[in-house]
């Protein structure tokens, strides 16, 4: 007989970025399914559901609601870093843990988040020199206007100026904002090698839609001599993007080699699946006394054994740069094993481009 | 122009931490530690051997002068003050001691990184600005001393012009600086008839 153990899922399934916490719902879900029927795993997981409904306001208190009103320790949850932020401290009150399967900016290790998807290492840095050294320094570079765009952006500036590029712009739009004739205007006039889209939910739907009309317009602005590229486009939102998506150039940790229905079998969706099923190896390996004692004094001490690196508590990815092609994402560049530096001071752990360059790009 | 902060090269670097034993300690050293750093502890002196950190930072509750192997203000590393109380005494003696930066306690996470950064900076930036005043005085006292020969050789050249122009020539004969010809155009002209060999 199986005892339960309460988890707490706290994603938006409605507001500007639903489709991403859809993957990260479903992973999570199908993972506790797994768990569930595992004969061998002493524990089921019951999952207590909270909807923030994509307002930062509300998961300050739906995450204190679920840690007070039930019994849960872990929460797999949160898509925005500003979401992420707001709960470390209802977190650290409780001595709980969130697990957190987005990918991020980086610049952050609170002990109460696990980060299970790519930091800076493993997303922006990768994806810029490789784009650099694709289709030149001269970048353009948009996002949402909360903490994500403008440090992406940030550091995106501070690398394209280290390499002696240059900036053609550097602008943002409010979340859900869909007003980009500007933006686009800008892009047109400035004529950049590539543009970097932080732009998140409707936002970035709206840009990159309008970006294809400029494409039809004026061949410049065709993937092939002015792609975007994008730290956080996965399966999970071609659907919504349709023809729009093609060409579009992303970073991952891990893109599905066929086409899947419905935006299925994202890195988001795998993350939070392998981070749940993580979480139960976790609690089955752990003592009596170590349940009782602090998650992370666990980590600290074990959680290279699971991939989570004990001093940053984020995790060993593989790299990987994908296109757009006919609705399926083409890997153009890989790295195995990364290990994480979300503060950017270990070089000895950032990907180097020593392949040769890919002419099939330009295929 | 100031350079823009430079996030590499903490990887490995050295921080002791000189503050007594707190339950809040160890969130402070966890953070060193994710953002790459080495660390030690050490109350209640610094041993000689810290000369070496990277930065140091130290309590300024309870600390005093002679925790450090060095006088104050005169740290051979970024110095970040760890502050509880903001009495205006410890506030002074936090300063004295060259604080680049400043974290509050309760001890913990918050703000490490930043404070390191900013340390880093002020650290940087002070120690090249000592560098160019350090330059800057030793031209200006080199000055004065070409000033002293110019007016040594014209007691017997025809104009200042013609003196300045005879120690330019000695120091391309003897393959010195103009100032390191002045100065032996000074030391000469102590001695009853050594300027003899200047002309």
């Amino acid at each position: 007989m199986k005892t339960d153990i309460d988890l707490g899922i706290l994603y938006s399934r409605s507001g500007t970025y639903s489709a991403l916490s859809e993957a990260l719902w479903l992973g999570a879900m199908e993972a506790i399914e797994v768990v569930n029927m595992a004969p061998e795993i002493g524990f089921a997981f019951r999952p207590v559901e909270r909807d923030p409904g994509g307002d930062v306001q509300r998961y300050a208190p739906l995450c204190a609601d679920i840690l007070a009103s039930t019994r849960a320790r872990h929460i797999i949850g949160c898509v925005t870093s500003s979401s992420r932020k707001e709960v470390i401290p209802a977190l650290d009150k409780a001595g709980a843990t969130l697990w957190y399967n987005v990918p991020y900016e980086g610049f952050e290790t609170s002990a109460r988040v696990v980060y299970s998807h790519a930091c800076t290492n493993q997303n922006i840095l990768p994806i810029l020199s490789w784009a650099m050294r694709e289709y030149g320094t001269a970048a353009f570079l948009i996002g949402s206007n909360y903490i994500w765009g403008w440090e992406t952006c940030r550091f995106a500036r501070h690398q394209v100026e280290a390499a002696g590029g240059k900036v053609f712009g550097e602008r943002f739009l409010p979340l859900g904002d869909e007003d980009v004739a500007g933006l686009i205007k800008e892009i047109e006039v400035t004529r950049p090698r590539f543009i970097l889209n932080s732009l998140v939910g409707a936002s970035s739907y709206a840009f990159l839609r309008a970006y294809r009309a400029l494409g039809a317009r004026d061949a410049y602005f065709l993937p092939e001599t002015c792609p975007v590229l994008s730290c956080n486009l996965t399966e999970a939102e071609l659907p919504l993007l349709g023809a729009a998506a093609e060409g579009l150039i992303a970073v991952g940790p891990s893109f599905s080699d066929q086409v899947q229905l419905a935006g299925r079998g994202s890195s988001l969706e795998l993350t939070a699946y392998r981070s749940v099923l993580t979480l139960a190896a976790v609690l089955s390996d752990m003592s009596v006394e170590e349940q009782a004692g602090p998650f992370d004094d666990f980590i600290a001490e074990h959680g290279a054994n699971y991939g989570i690196d004990p001093a940053t508590h984020h995790c060993t990815l593989d790299v990987k740069i994908a296109q757009v092609r006919n609705g399926t994402f083409d890997v153009l560049a890989d790295w195995r094993d990364i290990r994480p530096d979300p503060y950017m001071t270990r070089p000895m752990r950032h990907p180097q481009l020593d392949g040769p360059r890919l002419s099939v790009v330009r295929a | 122009m100031m350079p823009g902060i430079d996030i590499t090269g903490l990887d490995g670097a050295q921080a002791i931490v000189l503050h007594p034993d707190h339950e809040r300690l160890q969130l402070l050293l966890r953070q060193l530690r994710a953002i790459g750093l080495s660390v030690e502890t050490a109350w209640p002196d610094l041993p000689s051997a810290a000369i070496q950190a990277n930065v140091v930072l130290y309590d300024v509750d309870l600390g005093h002068d002679e925790q450090f192997p060095w006088a104050p203000g005169e740290a051979p590393m970024p110095m970040i003050a760890l502050v509880g109380s903001e009495a205006p005494g410890r506030l002074e003696w936090a300063s004295r001691i060259g604080a680049d930066a400043l974290l509050m306690k309760p001890l913990g996470a918050e703000g490490v990184f930043a404070a390191l950064l900013v340390a880093r900076q002020a650290f940087e930036l002070r120690r090249s600005l000592a560098a160019e005043i350090a330059s800057l005085r030793q031209r200006l006292s080199a000055r004065q001393t070409v000033v002293k020969a110019v007016s040594i050789l014209a007691r017997k050249a025809v104009s200042q012009d013609a003196a300045y122009d005879q120690l330019r020539q000695m120091a391309m004969a003897w393959q010195i600086t103009i100032e390191a010809a002045a100065v032996q155009v000074i030391e000469r002209a102590q001695k009853p008839g050594g300027l003899r060999d200047c002309s």
